[in-house]
C-alpha cells in the first residue's frame, strides 16, 4: 500500500518540525502530523473500495467506508482550531523561540 | 438511648451556633455551656448504669455494604473522659463570654462545639471507623482553632496539622490491620478476638502503631512540639487542649487499647521510654520559658508525661493513678491556663519578664487560686494533685522488670518532681512576686471572667475531703481499661509512711531550696539551651520535602516542547516498533488486494519534496508555501480516496489555515531560529523512528478485513432512516451528532481561549515595542525613491495594492455567498454541509478581510463571541427540542413539505456553522491585528474589545479583574496609587 509510504513521510518530517526550536514550526509539525493520522484513519476503511459514500451515485459494494471520512472531517476542522490557538500563543511577544521565551510580565520557577 | 440523644444534641447545637452567634454575640458563651452541663447531665443515668457494672450500648446501621455500624456504647472511660470535655468545656465556655472580645466570635465558638462533640462521640465510639473518624475530627478542630489566630498561628497551625495527621495515619493502620485481621470493627469483638493471643508479632505490631498515635496527639516525645505551638491560639482554646480535649484523646487512645496491649513489652518500654523522657523534656523547657502561656504548656507535656509512665506501667493501681491525675490534671491544668488569662487581660502581658511587681497585692483573688493550682500541679499535701501525684508514684514501684526497674523508674519520676516543683514555683513567684517593670499598669478584672477561671482549681480543693466518690468512677474506668478488676481501687489523702511519702518530702524540700535560691537557679536553667528544637527539625523537613518536590519538577520543568514531547515520541516509536514486529510474527490475516493506484505514488512523490521543503525551508514564507502544497496535495490525495465532503473541507481549511498563518507571520522574525547540525541530526533520528513505528503499525492493522459491518449498515440504511444520501454528512450531523456538538463546542473554546490567553499578558509584553523584524527599510530598495515611481509606491503604499482584490470582492462576494448557502441546503444529499458552507463564508470573511488597505476588526467587536455562543446554544438547543419531542437527544426530527425534505438537522448544522464563522472572524481580528497606522489597533486592545465592546484602549487587566477600571499604563499595581478610570492611552 503506496499510503503507508506518504504516512512514513508525513510522520516523519512532522516529528522532525515538532522538535524543533521554533513554536511556528512545531506548528507546522503538528499540521503534517494530522495529516498522517488522517491517512492511518482512512486506510482503516480499506483503500480498496473508493467511490464516493454517496448513495445516489455509488453502488453500496463499491463505495468506501463512510465512518472513517466522517472522524476524519471531524479531525481537520479540530485541527484547524488547535492550529489557530497554537499559533495566537506563538506570536505572543512577537517571539516564537521556544528556548527563550518573550517577557509576559510575570515570572515563574523553573 | 440517651447516648445518641447527647451526640444528637451536640450535633444540633453545632448546627444551630451560627444563629446563636448572631442573637447573642459573645455572650452565646454562657448558653453553650448550660448546652454542655444540660448534656452531662443527660449522662447522668448512663454513668449510673456503668458505674453499677454495665455496659449501655446503642447502634445503627451506617454503612451496611461494609458493614460499618454507627455503635455507641459507654464504660467507665468513655463516661470520665465525656465528663471532662463536657464539664470543662462548659466551664470555658463560661470564662470565654468574658475572654473574648465583644462580637459574634462564630469561629470559636462553632469548632468549639465541634470540639467538643468529636471528643464526646471519641470516647463513646464502640465502633473503629468511628473511633477513627472522631480522632481525626479532632485533629481538625485543633487545626482549626490554632489557625483561627491568625498569621501568628499560621505556621503553628501547620505543625500541629502535621503531627497529628501523621498519629492519624498510625492509627489508620492500626484500624485497617485489626478489622483485616479480626474480621469485625465492634470493640467488644475485637477485643475478645483469639488473634491477640495466638499472634504475638501482630499484636506488638498494632500496639506500637496505636501507641504512635497516642503519643502524637498526647504530645509524647518527640511529638512534643506541637502542644507550645498550639499556645498561638487564644487562652480559652489552649485551657480546653490541654486539660480536656485533645491531648486528652491521645491519653483515651491509650487506655483503651491497654486492654489488649498492657502487657506487650514494646508498649511498655515505648509508653514507659517516651513517658520519661517527655516529662523530663517537658519540665526543663517549662523552667526555662519565661511566656506563661509557654511555661504551661510545657508543664502540660510534662504532666502528660507522668500519665503515660502510669498506663505505661499498666496495673490495676497503674491506671488507677493515671485516671486520677488525668481528671486531676483537667482541673488544675484547665484552670491556671484561664488564670493566665486572667492576668495576660489585666496586665496586658504574659511574659514573666514585663509583669509589674508585688501584683498578688493588686489582684488577691487571682493570686490566691492561682498559688492553690499550682500547689496541686506540685503535689502538695492536702490537694488532689497530691492524692494522684502520690498514685503515680506508688504505681512505678509496680514496674514489671525484676527489682531493678521499678526502683529506677520511681526515682526518675521522683526526679522529675522537683523539675515540677520548681517550674511552680515560677509560675508563683515569677508572675505575682518577681514583677520587674514597675511602670505597668493593672487593669481590674471582670469577677465573673475570675469565677469561671476559679471554678477548677477550686474543685481539685473541694474534692479531697469527699475523695472517695471518685473511687466508682476510677474503679469502672480501670474495669473497662484492663478488661476487668479495678476493684480495690481507693483514694486516700494518708497512706501511712510509704516511699513515695518520703519522695514527696524530698521533693518539697528540693522546693523550697528552689523558691529561696530561685533567681540563681532560673538563670542556669535558662543557660543551657538545646542546640536544635522541634520547630527547627520540622521545618528542615519541610524544606527537604519542599526541595524533592523542587528537583521532582524540574524533570519536566522545561518550557520547551521538545523535552516535554520527546518521552512520549520516543515511548510512542519503541511500542510501535515492537508492537508491529510482535503482530507480524504472530501471523497476520492477507491484506486486501487493489489497495493502492497510480495517483497514490505520484502524490507520494510530490508530497515527499513538499514535506523536504518544510522541514528544510530557513525562511518562515518559504516553509509555508511548501506546507500549502502538501495541504492541496493532501487534498487530492483525499479526493483520490473517495472522500469528497473530506477533500472539500481540507482545501477549505487549508487556505483559511493558510491566512492566519501569514496573520501571523508578519509579526515574527522572516527567518526561523538555527540550531545546531548535531541536535538536527538526533531529531531526524528521533523523527525517522517514529514515522517507521506509526507506518510499521498502519502496515499490520489496517486494510487487513473486508469492509466493516458499520459501513454496510450506514451505506445501506441511510437514505431509509434520514432520508439523505450523502452519508458522511448524515453520520456528522444524525448519527454522531454528538461527537459534532463536542467539536463545534472544541472550536469556540478555542476562539474563546485565544481571548482567555492574550487577556493574561498586558499589553507591553503581547505586542512589544521594538523595530518589527520582517519591516523593510525602503530606503535600502535599489529605486527611485519619489513618490510618482510605481514600483515604490507598491512597496511602501498598501493601498494601490489591494484595488484589484478590492475589484474582485465585489464580483466574487455573491457568489461565495450563493455557494456558501447551496452548500448548507445540500448536505444532506451531496458534499457539502455546515462546516463547509461556513469555511466557504469564512474564506468570504477572508476575503474581505485581505482586501481592505489596513487592518480593522470584522464587524462589531462582539460578533464572533456571540456567534460562537449562539452556535453552541443553537446546537444543544435543537438536541434538547429533540430529546423532548423524540426522547433521544440530537435524534433529528423530519417533515416532507411536498418535495421538500426539513429535518431539524439542519437546525443544529446553523449551530455548526454559527460556530466556525466565529472562530475565523476571532482569528482574524485577534491575530491580524497590527499598530503600524494611525487606525491600528493592538492585539490587547482587539482582545479586550472582543469581550467587553468598543474601548479607548488595552486594559491593564491580567486576572480577569472587572474591566473599566485600571488603564494601560497604571502603576496601580506598583505603588498604590488610585487606578484611573476607563482604558485609554497614556498620552
Amino acid at each position: 500500500m503506496v499510503l503507508i509510504a506518504t504516512i512514513f513521510v508525513l510522520v516523519t518530517g512532522g516529528v522532525y518540525l515538532l522538535l524543533q526550536r521554533s513554536m511556528v514550526r512545531a506548528v507546522f509539525g503538528i499540521g503534517l502530523l494530522s495529516h498522517a493520522a488522517n491517512f492511518v484513519l482512512l486506510t482503516s476503511g480499506v483503500p480498496g473500495w473508493r467511490d464516493e459514500p454517496l448513495t445516489n451515485v455509488s453502488s453500496t459494494y463499491t463505495a468506501a467506508d463512510p465512518l472513517p471520512q466522517a472522524f476524519v472531517l471531524t479531525a481537520i476542522v479540530i485541527t484547524l482550531a488547535a492550529t489557530i490557538l497554537m499559533l495566537a500563543m506563538s506570536v505572543i511577544g512577537h517571539n516564537d523561540d521556544m528556548y527563550r521565551h518573550p517577557d509576559t510580565g510575570e515570572s515563574h520557577e523553573a | 438511648m440517651l447516648l445518641p440523644l447527647a451526640l444528637a444534641i451536640l450535633a444540633a447545637t453545632l448546627l444551630l451556633t451560627p444563629l446563636l452567634t448572631r442573637a447573642l454575640g459573645r455572650n452565646s458563651g454562657w448558653v453553650l455551656a448550660g448546652v454542655y452541663l444540660g448534656v452531662a447531665a443527660l449522662l447522668v443515668p448512663v454513668a449510673m448504669e456503668v458505674w453499677s457494672g454495665r455496659r449501655p450500648e446503642w447502634s445503627i446501621e451506617w454503612v451496611p455494604a461494609l458493614g460499618v455500624t454507627f455503635a455507641l456504647a459507654a464504660d467507665g472511660l468513655g463516661i470520665i473522659f465525656a465528663g471532662l470535655a463536657l464539664v470543662i468545656g462548659a466551664v470555658v465556655l463560661a470564662y470565654s463570654a468574658r475572654y473574648l472580645a465583644p462580637g459574634r466570635q462564630l469561629s470559636f465558638f462553632l469548632v468549639m462545639v465541634l470540639f467538643t462533640l468529636a471528643m464526646t462521640g471519641l470516647v463513646l465510639a464502640s465502633d473503629l471507623l468511628v473511633l477513627f473518624l472522631c480522632w481525626e475530627l479532632t485533629s481538625l478542630a485543633s487545626f482549626l482553632l490554632i489557625a483561627r489566630s491568625g498569621h501568628p498561628g499560621e505556621a503553628a497551625s501547620m505543625r500541629t496539622l502535621f503531627i497529628t495527621f501523621v498519629g492519624g495515619v498510625f492509627l489508620l493502620l492500626a484500624v485497617a490491620l485489626t478489622w483485616t485481621r479480626t474480621g469485625t470493627a465492634e470493640l467488644r469483638a475485637v477485643f475478645a478476638h483469639e488473634v491477640w493471643a495466638s499472634d504475638p508479632a501482630f499484636t506488638t505490631t498494632v500496639a506500637v502503631l496505636v501507641a504512635l498515635a497516642a503519643m502524637t496527639k498526647a504530645a509524647q516525645f518527640p511529638f512534643h512540639v506541637w502542644l507550645p505551638d498550639a499556645m498561638a491560639a487564644i487562652t480559652p482554646v489552649s485551657a480546653y487542649l490541654h486539660a480536656a480535649a485533645v491531648v486528652k484523646a491521645g491519653i483515651f487512645l491509650l487506655l483503651r487499647f491497654s486492654p489488649l496491649f498492657h502487657d506487650v513489652v514494646a508498649w511498655e518500654v515505648l509508653l514507659l521510654g517516651s513517658g520519661l523522657i517527655t516529662t523530663f523534656v517537658g519540665g526543663w523547657f517549662a523552667l526555662q520559658a519565661t511566656d506563661l502561656k509557654r511555661l504551661m504548656a510545657y508543664s502540660t507535656v510534662s504532666q502528660l508525661g507522668l500519665i503515660v509512665i502510669a498506663i505505661g506501667v499498666g496495673t490495676e493501681a497503674a491506671i488507677a493513678a493515671a485516671l486520677i491525675h488525668t481528671v486531676t490534671h483537667a482541673l488544675f491544668k484547665s484552670g491556671l491556663f484561664m488564670m493566665v488569662g486572667v492576668v495576660d487581660h489585666a496586665t496586658h502581658t504574659r511574659d514573666l519578664r514585663r509583669l509589674p511587681p508585688k501584683l498578688y497585692a493588686r489582684m488577691p483573688v487571682t493570686f490566691a487560686v492561682t498559688t492553690l493550682g499550682a500547689a496541686s500541679m506540685a503535689g502538695l499535701p492536702p490537694l488532689l494533685g497530691f492524692i494522684s501525684k502520690e498514685a503515680v508514684l506508688a504505681a512505678t514501684l509496680e514496674t514489671p522488670g525484676g527489682a531493678f526497674w521499678p526502683w529506677a523508674v520511681f526515682v526518675l519520676t521522683s526526679a522529675s518532681a522537683v523539675l515540677t516543683i520548681g517550674y511552680c514555683v515560677k509560675i508563683v513567684l515569677g508572675t505575682f512576686v518577681d514583677g520587674p517593670d514597675h511602670r505597668r499598669r493593672v487593669e481590674p478584672s471582670d469577677p465573673l471572667l475570675v469565677g469561671a477561671a476559679a471554678l477548677p482549681i477550686l474543685a481539685t480543693a473541694a474534692l479531697v475531703p469527699v475523695v472517695g466518690v471518685l473511687d466508682t468512677p476510677v474503679a469502672r474506668g480501670v474495669t473497662a481499661a484492663l478488661g476487668g478488676g479495678g476493684d480495690d481501687t481507693h483514694f486516700y489523702l494518708w497512706h501511712g509512711l510509704t516511699p513515695e511519702l518520703m519522695a514527696t518530702l524530698l521533693v518539697l524540700a528540693a522546693g523550697v531550696a528552689i523558691a529561696l535560691r530561685r533567681r540563681a537557679v532560673f538563670r542556669a536553667v535558662a543557660a543551657r539551651r538545646f542546640p536544635f528544637d522541634g520547630e527547627r527539625v520540622i521545618a528542615g523537613l519541610t524544606n527537604l520535602l519542599r526541595h524533592a518536590g523542587l528537583w521532582t519538577g524540574r524533570l519536566t520543568g522545561a518550557d520547551d516542547a521538545g523535552r516535554q514531547v520527546l518521552p512520549v515520541l520516543g515511548s510512542l516509536a519503541g511500542l510501535g516498533i515492537v508492537g508491529t514486529v510482535i503482530v507480524a510474527d504472530a501471523g497476520l490475516p492477507p491484506q486486501r488486494e487493489n489497495l493502492s493506484r497510480p495517483i497514490d505514488v505520484v502524490l507520494l512523490v510530490l508530497l515527499t519534496a513538499a514535506v523536504v521543503g518544510v522541514c528544510v525551508a530557513r525562511i518562515r514564507l518559504g516553509a509555508v508555501v511548501a506546507l500549502a502544497s502538501v495541504g492541496i496535495l493532501a487534498t487530492v490525495q483525499i479526493l483520490a480516496l473517495g472522500a469528497p465532503d473530506v477533500a472539500l473541507t481540507q482545501l477549505l481549511v487549508e487556505s483559511l489555515s493558510i491566512i492566519v498563518i501569514m496573520l501571523v507571520l508578519q509579526k515574527l522574525p522572516v527567518r526561523f531560529p538555527v540550531r545546531t547540525r548535531r541536535n538536527n541530526l538526533i531529531t531526524l533520528g528521533v523523527a525517522v523512528a517514529v514515522g517507521a513505528s506509526v507506518a510499521g503499525l498502519t502496515w499490520a492493522l489496517n486494510a487487513r478485513r473486508s469492509r466493516s459491518a458499520l459501513a454496510e449498515y450506514f451505506l445501506e440504511y441511510t437514505k431509509e432512516l434520514t432520508g439523505g444520501y450523502n452519508v458522511v454528512n448524515v453520520i456528522l450531523v444524525e448519527f454522531r451528532a454528538l461527537d459534532t456538538l463536542g467539536e463545534l463546542t472544541v472550536l469556540g473554546m478555542a476562539g474563546v481561549s485565544m481571548v482567555a490567553i492574550f487577556s493574561t499578558v498586558r499589553d507591553r509584553y503581547l505586542d512589544p515595542d521594538r523595530p518589527d523584524p520582517a519591516a523593510v527599510d525602503p530606503g535600502t530598495l535599489p529605486l527611485r525613491s519619489d513618490e510618482t515611481s510605481t514600483a515604490y509606491r507598491a512597496i511602501t503604499v498598501a493601498w494601490s495594492n489591494t484595488v484589484p482584490l478590492h475589484l474582485m470582492v465585489r464580483l466574487v462576494t455573491p457568489v461565495l455567498a450563493i455557494i456558501s448557502v447551496t452548500l448548507f441546503w445540500r448536505g444532506h444529499n451531496s458534499p457539502g454541509g455546515g462546516f463547509n458552507a461556513a469555511l466557504v463564508a469564512a474564506a468570504l470573511v477572508g476575503l474581505i478581510y485581505l482586501s481592505t488597505s489596513y487592518d480593522r476588526s470584522v464587524g462589531p467587536p462582539r460578533l464572533p463571541i456571540w456567534l460562537i455562543a449562539g452556535g453552541v446554544v443553537v446546537a444543544i438547543t435543537t438536541g434538547l427540542a429533540n430529546l423532548v419531542l423524540k426522547g433521544s437527544f440530537l435524534q433529528p426530527i423530519h417533515w416532507y413539505i411536498g418535495e421538500l425534505h426539513l429535518t431539524t438537522s439542519l437546525l443544529f448544522d446553523v449551530g455548526v456553522y454559527a460556530a466556525v464563522l466565529g472562530l475565523i472572524i476571532f482569528s482574524f481580528n485577534l491575530l491580524g491585528s497590527t499598530q503600524e497606522s494611525e487606525r491600528g489597533e493592538a492585539t490587547r486592545e482587539r482582545v479586550d474589545e472582543s469581550a467587553e465592546g468598543e474601548l479607548a484602549g488595552p486594559l491593564e487587566t491580567v486576572r480577569g479583574e472587572r474591566p473599566g477600571r485600571v488603564a494601560v499604563g497604571s502603576t496601580f499595581l506598583h505603588d498604590d496609587e488610585a487606578p484611573r478610570e476607563e482604558g485609554s492611552r497614556w498620552s
